[in-house]
């Protein structure tokens, strides 16, 4: 680990001043709870980092008359007690109550957990140069991949391995960026970017921009929603497959659904073709797997992950399932 | 300076844990001090809480990671990133050159067989500036094909690992005419198990420090054989053993990757000594991954021959291990020994990979074996119909060598099946495997362990009585974390009627007492016996005093309450306290574990029960309950005995569920070198654990009649709840960890009927 500047903001504007020339030398950190590993295990070597947790009043949950907005230093252990939250849409409560594990909840933060890296195991080794380190090919590909992507891979097979992401791109959130420049609002859909993009990086922040809110539009009388995380121990533990669903649903008959599911490709995947099936249907365990099992036709696994098709299923199905309990 | 002596892995020498201690004729046989009667006792066998424990959890206790000294040096090194290749030249000047960096080695010439062997090592000022200056190091390497898994190291034409093959016999044992056995069967079924590479992962990494005065070394080291490193260095540096002292404190779990001398140690003393000033070396959590050893895989072909109603006629084992570039572990032993079978025939062999060999896990070798013996039984009885517990009993011996060789002097199997059937319910057990309804299915399973753990003749210690009253006890022994200073305490306090905490331990030092590593559950059937000698011979010296100050036979006086009292006249009677002031010198009294009976066989058995669910759509296993039942001999500590089982319990369901060492083909490295990707079980997953002891006591092993547990409630503890699924589920998995792509897989084969 190298020697670092410790840049501590008094506001969100002199942060973003911080990252004005577009250095890629400098980091924006908000729990450190990613960052912090990354430059142990060798993989960045940041002449300074920014520490957001230095700049007041950025973790908050504001209600107001569009929908809810979430401060990004808004800790996950915050989000996942807020009543607020917990009430509308149930969806971002579960998802964020199941990151990781207490420790890290209280730590972490919702705009670290948008913009974290991902936790394939090549990438996470620095002795290793695969295409998102600059490198010339995907080791995961042909190599030990019981964790990778089932979904758009090709220059990379690395997973996206946020829980909050999906959930919030069900509710159609949109990102609040901010930069010396000014600011600009993405939907969290259009957020991700797939390898086939830029392999190099997961999101559209051009390196001189920092998330600053994330906005929820206001809950419908009639949607419901749920998060479905499967781990393989009991905490601690990125998912193998989650599914986050919301549904407006007309009695038990499903109007219209959103369901996006983690861990199965490089980003945010959404299931629309499942969408499209269960418009209509009554939102039942039995038409959900049905849906997901046509869907998954489109699925490529690799050679160890396969068994992902199965869960991602099985977990579609019962989050659909669940929409109405 | 640059001086090149290569140091070779110490522990690539097999350590027969089994076997330690067994020889029995080395020494002659001692009397054997009169045995207490049941319900004599205070403390032993009851709940003692740990001595040190306040100590342990406010962070008082120090462990060779926290220890510092002034002008001490902090020692990194650099390892190879190839799996295979030739160490072409190795250039140090630029890191000795680098501002703060005080010493650099050469640690290897030649062939390198596997990522993370030592190229070099520096000492330096601090952490930062020894890690910095690692990348300085320029070494050209002639980088070879390399080979990291089984099945390919197996194949034709795959790259050689050793120069006499990548398959090497490791072991064979025959008795009786298993061709023959097969021909009397009515049954005759085979299967293969399968086991994974499980790591330690201690909870402290390994580390030491080195310390020179004159000629005179003091390492510190977090390790379970003080007196084994002792040796160990001696010989690696070519110094005498008598100059050398090894310290051990603390220290925070070992597993068998601790027991002797490692290169990082005989790195550190070296170093130390070049630049006169202390040096620290503490591996990183990754070099404590990928660099000082695992549990080595077995591929557990089983095939056995029964008649209809369970007897077995022939039982035959096929094993490849794979312990790296290492030869592994034998898992003989629970086949040849714990049924009754005349016919039996086992072949053992190493394969050779481009890994770090393997170390001593927990059990080595019985814990592998019993996934796979076990795991046919139960899968055996289901074939023939039988209740697994009733195959078993069926074919229950009393002697060592399946019912063919010397007598066990006290086996309590059968007790702990009955404590064990009991509590968990048995009967609830599905008849059929898989006979149950719905998308989660819930089982019963059981398995058996057996391991020696009777302890080691010859093991030292003193106890020294002062005139202030006060107790000291000396040994040369070491607490790898299992609460080596209460039990001593205990036994002392004990035998010269005082409390635990009336008495001063003083272990972990090689000066003290000679005592064996703390491996092989060998600390307490060796320490205890003779902290009790020891302490037998204090407390009659004390008698002595006590009858002449009292006027009465020295046979009339008992140790109670801190008193000497008179057995027929309780109002004779004298502080221990005063009575001390009447000794005219710190007093030593010497103990010694004194040799078993001559002419039985000693092994510790036990018997686990789990119950589990299966999630049959996402092959997720939550395991809800293990009860846990063994003979041990007579427990000394409750609640430290607990401990053991409930730590062992969970390790072996780690094991069984989540934990595999993941070696990537192409760059022959470790790829979960870490606490994230390697996944141990955390709080949430620890099901409910009740521990049972048979408590049979064994009059002829020891003096206290006591056997090891370190090691007994891990064998059975991954066995059980691959038994268990089987139960639930209707399909054994065959192949730890048992992850849901497996469970997923066996619940396919089940449908296709295979």
């Amino acid at each position: 680990m190298k020697n670092f500047q410790y840049g501590k903001p008094a506001s969100l504007e002199q942060a973003a001043a911080f990252l004005g020339p577009g250095d890629p030398n400098v980091f924006v950190m908000g729990g450190g709870t990613d960052l912090l590993g990354e430059i142990k295990e060798g993989l960045v070597e940041p002449a300074v980092v920014i520490d957001l947790k230095a700049v007041p009043g950025l973790a908050y949950i504001k209600k107001d008359k569009d929908g809810v907005a979430i401060g990004a230093l808004t800790t996950i252990a915050d989000l996942a007690e807020d009543p607020g939250i917990q009430k509308d849409y149930r969806v971002l409560h579960e998802a964020a109550a199941v990151v990781a594990s207490p420790q890290l909840r209280n730590v972490g933060t919702v705009g670290g957990n948008l913009c974290q890296r991902p936790r394939c195991w090549y990438y996470r080794d620095a002795r290793i140069v695969c295409n998102k380190k600059g490198g010339v090919k995907c080791y995961a590909e042909k190599g030990r991949n019981k964790y990778h992507a089932v979904f758009a891979g090709g220059l990379c097979w690395a997973v996206y391995p946020s829980d909050l992401a999906p959930a919030l791109i069900a509710l159609d959130a949109k990102a609040v960026i901010l930069s010396a420049k000014g600011e600009r609002t993405v939907p969290l859909a259009e957020f991700y970017m797939p390898p086939i993009v830029n392999v190099r990086k997961e999101n559209v922040l051009n390196g001189q921009e920092i998330v600053k809110e994330v906005r929820v539009p206001q809950a419908k009388a009639n949607e419901k929603s749920a998060y479905l995380k499967f781990i393989e121990r009991g905490s601690w533990d990125f998912a193998v497959v989650s599914a986050a669903v919301k549904a407006v649903l007309s009695g038990t008959t499903i109007e219209n659904i959103r369901i996006v599911c983690g861990g199965v490709a490089p980003v945010p995947w959404r299931m629309t073709k499942a969408e499209e099936a269960l418009k209509g249907r009554k939102a039942t365990e039995a038409a959900a797997r049905q849906a997901a099992k046509s869907a998954l036709k489109d699925a490529s696994p690799l050679a160890e992950n396969g068994y992902k098709i199965e869960l991602l299923e099985t977990i579609i199905a019962r989050a659909v399932g669940s929409l109405g309990k | 300076m640059k001086k090149e002596a290569i140091i070779e892995d110490p522990y690539l020498e097999y350590i027969d844990l089994a076997n330690i201690g067994g020889d029995q004729a080395a020494a002659p046989p001692l009397p054997q001090p009169a045995q207490p009667k049941p319900g004599e006792f205070k403390l032993i066998g009851k709940y003692t809480p740990r001595v040190d424990g306040r100590k342990i959890v406010t962070g008082e206790a120090l462990y060779t990671h926290d220890l510092v000294f002034e002008g001490m040096l902090i020692a990194k090194i650099l390892r190879s990133p190839h799996a295979s290749a030739d160490v072409v030249s190795v250039d140090l000047g630029p890191a000795l050159s680098y501002p703060g960096v005080k010493a650099a080695l050469k640690l290897k010439d030649g062939r390198v067989k596997w990522a993370g062997e030592p190229i070099a090592a520096v000492a330096a000022v601090d952490e930062r500036t020894a890690e910095e200056s690692l990348k300085l190091i320029k070494v050209e390497y002639k980088v070879l094909p390399h080979v990291v898994s089984v099945d390919k190291a197996m194949a034709q034409g795959a790259p050689l690992v050793q120069n006499e093959g990548n398959v090497a016999k490791s072991n064979e044992y025959t008795r009786g005419d298993a061709e023959k056995g097969f021909k009397e069967a009515d049954v005759i079924f085979e299967q293969t198990y399968k086991t994974s590479w499980e790591v330690h992962q201690p909870t402290e990494t390994h580390g030491s420090l080195a310390k020179w005065d004159g000629d005179n070394l003091t390492v510190w080291d977090s390790t379970q054989a003080i007196q084994s490193v002792r040796d160990g260095l001696a010989r690696s540096l070519a110094m005498p053993a008598s100059r050398i002292k090894v310290i051990k404190h603390y220290m925070g779990g070992g597993f068998g990757s601790k027991l002797g001398v490692n290169d990082h140690t005989i790195i550190a003393a070296r170093m130390a000594k070049e630049t006169g000033r202390p040096v620290k070396i503490l591996l990183t959590r990754q070099e404590n991954s990928d660099c000082v050893g695992y549990r080595p895989t077995a591929w557990m072909t089983v095939r056995a021959g029964a008649k209809k109603d369970g007897t077995l006629t022939a039982l035959t084992l096929k094993n490849y291990n794979c312990g790296g570039i290492g030869r592994g572990d034998r898992c003989s032993e629970p086949f040849t020994d714990v049924y009754k079978c005349a016919n039996v025939k086992v072949e053992e062999y190493a394969v050779f990979v481009n890994t770090c060999g393997s170390r001593a896990t927990r059990a080595p070798g019985h814990t592998q074996a019993t996934f796979g013996l076990e795991g046919f039984m139960e899968e055996l009885a289901a074939r023939l119909s039988l209740d697994p517990l009733e195959l078993r009993l069926k074919n229950y011996s009393t002697k060592d060598k399946g019912d063919t060789g010397t007598p066990y002097s006290t086996k309590g199997l059968e007790q702990c099946y009955k404590l064990g059937a009991e509590k968990i319910g048995w009967s609830r057990r599905n008849k059929k495997p898989g006979a149950g309804n719905g998308t989660v299915r819930t089982g019963l399973g059981m398995a058996s362990q057996i391991w020696p753990g009777a302890g080691v003749p010859g093991t030292l210690a003193d106890v020294k009585l002062y005139n202030d009253g006060s107790v000291e006890v000396d040994c040369g022994t070491q607490d790898i974390g299992t609460g080596t200073r209460t039990h001593i305490a205990i036994v002392a306090a004990e035998t010269l009627g005082l409390e635990p905490r009336d008495i001063s331990v003083h272990i972990g030092n090689s000066d003290l007492p000679w005592a064996p590593i703390s491996g092989g559950s060998l600390t307490v059937p060796s320490v205890a016996p003779a902290v009790r000698d020891a302490a037998l011979k204090a407390a009659e010296y004390l008698k002595g005093l006590a009858a002449k100050k009292l006027n009465v036979a020295p046979a009339e006086i008992v140790l109670e309450d801190k008193k000497a009292v008179s057995k027929t006249d309780p109002g004779k009677s004298i502080d221990l306290k005063e009575l001390a002031r009447t000794i005219p010198r710190p007093m030593p009294f010497h103990g010694e574990r004194a040799n078993m009976t001559p002419g039985f066989a000693y092994q510790t058995f036990g018997a686990h029960f789990a119950e589990v669910e299966v999630d049959t759509e996402t092959g997720k296993i939550k395991v809800k309950k293990v009860v846990a039942a063994h003979d041990i001999g007579r427990v000394l500590n409750r609640q430290t005995a607990e401990s053991q089982v409930i730590g062992a319990i969970t390790q072996g369901m780690s094991a069984a569920l989540f934990e595999e060492k993941i070696m990537d083909p192409e760059t022959g490295t470790m790829l979960n070198p870490n606490l994230h990707d390697y996944k141990v079980a955390t709080a949430m997953d620890i099901p409910e654990i009740v521990p049972i002891f048979a408590d049979v006591i064994d009059d002829r092993l020891n003096n206290l009649g006591t056997k090891g547990l370190g090691e007994p409630p891990r064998i059975p503890a991954s066995a059980v709840i691959a038994n268990a699924v089987f139960n639930a589920i209707g399909v054994h998995v065959r192949e730890i960890p048992m992850t849901p792509a497996r469970v997923l897989a066996a619940l396919k084969r089940k449908e296709a009927g295979k």
